[in-house]
């Protein structure tokens, strides 16, 4: 166990110490959530919106920063892998893979969190918007437990994008629908009925609404049961990605085609 | 005559050659994610972004915007990664090695993004038909083809402007990157111009998109040529003044890449 916490913690470390180096890695927690953020304060500030909108514009842009971080460190760093030559290896090693993603993930979460940074900072000096009625408790557990939900689906995708190198492309390429999906920037409230059907199998869906109603006084306020879904939700993808992980194990050694797929 | 000819060649199988090697989307997986999933969502999102601000009677000219911009995924994306690309396959020093005219070369990186970009539009647009019941029945749809094809030359012109900066720089898709999504701010695609900050302004109206978007967006409401005939002659010059800087750093920068080794760095 102690040496399966090791190989975890200097994953993480090494995760960070290539993100602070990477120009990638500033784009993605800094000028992305900020661009985003930017966008969304002043299409929510404009004339005729609700002011109690903007609290989206406030925290959006770091929410999309923090899920694209996190998603992006998981699959890119398996890319990475491949492309340095390296990724056989880490499947060869006697330490799981799921220990080693886990390290990479949780340095992915750190920098993610990052992007609150910027973006609410612009909200506040540039468009003078603030969380109407922060309740800090509430809200601290709600992204606890958005970040568990978004560790969650990095483990469980990761494998994928070990065994197939378009899995990371597509999902790259739906990026922004699972902003939508998730309601990052908006309620899903606000979308289709069958797209909020296929939302609400999202854990960070229901973190996400949790965050947003920490912030406003208004509405409902069903915390324990917005909770439990993205935590059950949440383990049911670690469940799953457990098989993956068998799955992706034995046919990366079936095949031999790890460092081609 | 036969000088010309022989040009125009070089030109056709460059474009022919930026195609095959460097139009890195050519698999249905790859042109799946980028070129339909990522111009689908953005629609959405950002269409739903709006619905949510200002309301369900609004969400046509969010649709529209966005639609159009879309045009930047292959002409910023697109045209940057001819030259991002041929440095991570290691072709750049053979490239700059070539005899080849140098304008023939610059030039046919934008010609199969240019087509790609229009493309990109006509599923954006098809999306906001279906979706947000775009009414095309009043438009003037010869002069919304138009302003789609100006548009697409003109952010292929600020393509090849970003794209020359490959010839030094490693990571040249992360400026990629920045333009597309600076573009989506301050070009009027998601709200007015009218309310950026004055210098923004100005920047705006010095980028492609900003006077193509309201040509189109006044194409689709029944204009016609002559009504935005000044926008879409100002949307070309934007264009081709970015094309013209481009080339011009893209001498520069290869003297530069040259001294230095650095087409060879990566």
């Amino acid at each position: 166990m102690k040496s399966l916490a090791r190989a975890a913690f200097s994953a993480f470390r090494l995760s960070i110490r290539l993100r602070v180096i990477s120009p990638w890695s500033y784009l993605n927690w800094l000028l992305f959530p900020l661009l985003f953020a930017a966008v969304g304060l002043y299409v929510l500030s404009g004339p005729g919106t609700v002011s109690s909108h903007l609290v989206y514009g406030v925290l959006g842009g770091g929410l999309i920063g923090y899920w694209s971080v996190t998603y992006i460190d998981a699959g890119n760093s398996i890319q990475d892998e491949r492309w340095n030559g390296t990724l056989e290896q880490i499947f060869a090693t006697p330490t799981p893979l799921s220990v080693i993603i886990l390290g990479k993930v949780s340095g992915g979460l750190l920098f993610g969190l990052l992007a609150f940074v910027p973006t609410a900072a612009l909200a506040f000096f540039g468009f003078h918007a603030e969380l109407p009625a922060l309740d800090p408790s509430r809200f601290v557990i709600s992204l606890a437990i958005l970040t568990f939900s978004f560790l969650s689906i990095a483990l469980t995708l990761t494998p994928l994008f070990a065994l197939w190198r378009w899995a990371f492309s597509m999902l790259n390429g739906f990026e922004l629908g699972v902003y939508v999906l998730c309601g990052f920037m908006f309620p899903v409230a606000v979308l289709a009925t069958w797209a909020q059907g296929v939302a609400s199998v999202l854990g960070p869906t229901w973190a996400v609404r949790a965050i947003y109603a920490s912030t406003v006084a208004g509405g409902p306020h069903d915390f324990a049961v917005w909770w439990a879904a993205a935590v059950g939700l949440s383990l049911l993808y670690l469940v799953v990605g457990y098989f993956l992980y068998a799955l992706v194990e034995r046919e990366a050694r079936r095949s031999g085609e790890l460092a081609l797929a | 005559m036969k000088h010309l000819a022989a040009e125009a060649a070089i030109f056709g199988r460059s474009t022919y050659l930026q195609y095959v090697a460097l139009f890195q989307w050519a698999t249905l997986r790859g042109y799946v994610a980028y070129k339909v999933l990522l111009p689908v969502t953005q629609i959405l999102f950002f269409v739903e972004l709006g619905v949510y601000a200002t309301g369900r009677q609004h969400a046509l000219y969010f649709a529209l915007g966005n639609a159009l911009q879309l045009t930047a995924n292959a002409g910023i994306f697109g045209v940057i990664a001819t030259v991002a690309n041929e440095r991570q396959y290691g072709t750049l020093p053979i490239l700059l090695a070539s005899p080849a005219n140098r304008l023939v070369t610059f030039l046919s990186r934008s010609v199969v993004n240019v087509i790609d970009g229009i493309a990109t539009v006509i599923v954006g647009l098809a999306v906001t038909v279906v979706l947000y019941g775009l009414d095309l029945h009043h438009a003037n749809l010869l002069l919304l083809g138009l302003c789609v094809l100006v548009i697409s030359l003109t952010t292929a012109g600020l393509g090849l402007m970003f794209g020359s900066i490959g010839l030094v720089m490693r990571d040249a898709i992360i400026i990629a990157n920045i333009v597309y999504y600076v573009l989506l701010i301050i070009c009027g695609i998601n709200f007015p111009v009218s309310r950026l900050p004055g210098l923004l302004q100005l920047v705006a109206y010095g980028l492609p998109l900003t006077r193509g978007v309201q040509a189109a967006r006044d194409a689709v409401a029944g204009a016609s040529l002559g009504q935005v005939g000044g926008l879409l002659a100002g949307e070309l010059l934007v264009g081709l003044v970015w094309a013209a800087a481009g080339y011009l750093l893209f001498r520069w920068l290869e003297s530069w890449a040259r001294q230095g080794g650095l087409q060879e760095a990566y």
